[in-house]
């Protein structure tokens, strides 16, 4: 694993990115790391002008502090203009995945309550996997800038180019039986639809599972992984990766599926850390209500957002058709619903998806 | 003959070397096979073992049953069952190698395979340091809930 450090490494802060290894003393860099984070909160609070005698009372700490950490942030990539009469004011953000940017968009109950930023590592699902193992919080959020192995089902490669895209993975720790498990599928696919419409206005559809589509071209990978004993849940891994601002010549040239991201999709770059925030966000709203109310609301949501309502559909399963009629929901357990021209209903836990 | 006297047979015939046991008598017959340490233990016998049918009709009765009852075989050893209703994957990859072969020991919390339902991954680990006896199912098969995966001997 790489951390990353911007130009100027002399100052706490210019390590924007964490190493998650034990020996790495979270805690210490993660309070040298809010001051920034509340300074990046307090321009985005107030339009315009922020004080440099607000700044030092928010952090309580003297003005020329302050401008230590207003130096740090442009040596981060931050355009801060300064007026001696006025304050400070917030001109651009660099699109790094900033963990005190991004801690400062969350208003979240559990999700991110620890968030790991790495610059390149082998998967996130892999990073938070082990981090879960060594007894991770719930809501812990691992995020990448880059992944030099990202992987889809059945070892599928998932391109992952640094600098463009989101790679992330959550933590949860649901205290539901493992065969409902899989019900998380549903929820994770959903707040990604969500975050794409909110950031965007495109209107992403769902392939059962958990397929995100854009005009029929796949913008979103989402491969979520479990450690259980036979009755109980250790953790449940949601991985999220999302083509934000990835060009043509960064996808492969052997995609099973046409691929597609927001930016192709709609000529506009998306920030990162803002649709990451949104991401993190929604899942949270869809996790609270998912741990006291259960699958209902996910699942009605998921079949509103479903590509295939009222269509035919096609499962096949390692090539195999397995069924094709018409497509009928899914049950209180996600499985796929099948109407056969006979009006049997088939049941379908795995297989690949086509709509005709 | 009655249960402990078949763990009786079964300990004394796994403490040769013989790999095969075969008895037969009026009313019942006992076949003992073993492979890789894997005992197999395969009964037929009338279902009323006090039958009171003539002695000569009893084995050609239960000859054609002993042949064609491997609904009889039972497996020792432990099982490793799944947790969840899904598709079982011996590899992490269609051209990977497999997590584990008949045969193999293996430690606990060691990956064994993966059960998948609905895109979630679920990592079958060993829950012990164990030997892996018997492999039940096939590769992307599909499985049910509480559905032996593996036979394991504890070690």
């Amino acid at each position: 694993m790489l951390v990353l450090h911007t130009h100027n490494s002399m100052y706490p802060y210019s390590s924007l990115f964490f190493n998650p290894k034990p020996e790495n003393n979270f805690s210490m860099g993660y309070q040298m790391h809010q001051k920034a984070g509340t300074i990046l909160r307090l321009f985005r609070e107030q339009d315009g002008f922020v004080s440099g005698e607000k700044i030092s009372r928010s952090l309580n700490v003297t003005r020329t502090a302050v401008w230590k950490h207003i130096s740090a942030l442009r040596d981060a990539g931050y355009v801060i203009e300064a007026t001696p009469s006025r304050g400070y004011r917030l001109v651009a953000s660099p699109d790094i995945l900033n963990i005190e940017e991004l801690a400062s968009q969350l208003h979240t109950s559990s999700i991110g309550r620890r968030l790991v930023c790495l610059s390149e590592t082998v998967t996130t699902n892999a990073d938070s996997f082990r981090l879960a193992e060594d007894g991770a919080v719930e809501g812990t959020v691992v995020i990448a800038d880059a992944q030099s192995s990202g992987k889809g089902r059945l070892g599928r490669a998932w391109t992952s180019p640094p600098g463009v895209n989101l790679y992330c993975s959550v933590v949860l720790r649901p205290s539901i039986k493992p065969y409902e498990a899989p019900q998380l599928t549903f929820l994770s696919a959903v707040a990604v639809a969500r975050a794409i419409e909110l950031i965007t206005n495109l209107k992403p559809e769902i392939k059962w599972p958990n397929d995100v589509l854009i005009q029929g071209k796949k913008v979103a990978g989402l491969l979520n992984e479990m450690s259980a004993e036979t009755d109980a849940i250790n953790f449940v891994i949601l991985g999220v990766g999302v083509n934000l601002n990835m060009t043509f010549g960064q996808f492969p040239s052997d995609l099973r599926h046409p691929a597609t991201s927001l930016l192709l999709e709609t000529g506009q770059p998306v920030g990162r850390v803002r649709f990451t925030a949104t991401l993190l966000n929604e899942l949270d709203r869809l996790y609270t209500d998912f741990r006291s109310h259960g699958f209902a609301l996910v699942r009605e949501e998921w079949q509103q957002r479903c590509s295939a309502n009222g269509r035919h559909v096609v499962v096949t399963d390692c090539g195999v058709e397995v069924v094709s009629g018409k497509y009928f929901g899914i049950d209180g357990d996600g499985a796929l619903l099948v109407r056969r021209a006979n009006d049997k209903i088939e049941r379908i836990l795995s297989g690949d998806v086509r709509v005709l | 003959m009655e249960v402990k006297d078949l763990k009786l047979l079964i300990k004394m015939i796994t403490e040769t070397d013989i790999t095969e046991f075969e008895m037969d008598n009026s009313d019942e017959k006992i076949v003992i096979k073993r492979n890789q340490k894997m005992e197999y233990v395969q009964v037929a016998a009338p279902t009323v073992a006090y039958t009171t049918a003539p002695q000569m009709a009893v084995p050609a009765a239960a000859a054609p049953v002993a042949a064609s009852a491997p609904a009889a075989v039972v497996e020792t050893g432990e099982t490793i069952n799944s947790p969840i209703v899904g598709t079982f994957y011996r590899a992490p990859a269609p051209d990977a190698a497999p997590y584990v072969e008949v045969g193999q020991i293996v430690e606990k919390g060691q990956v064994l395979c993966i059960v998948e339902a609905m895109k979630l991954m679920n990592e079958i680990e060993a829950e012990c340091r164990c030997k892996i006896v018997k492999i039940c199912k096939e590769n992307a098969q599909p499985v049910e809930f509480g559905d032996p995966l593996f036979v394991m001997e504890k070690l």
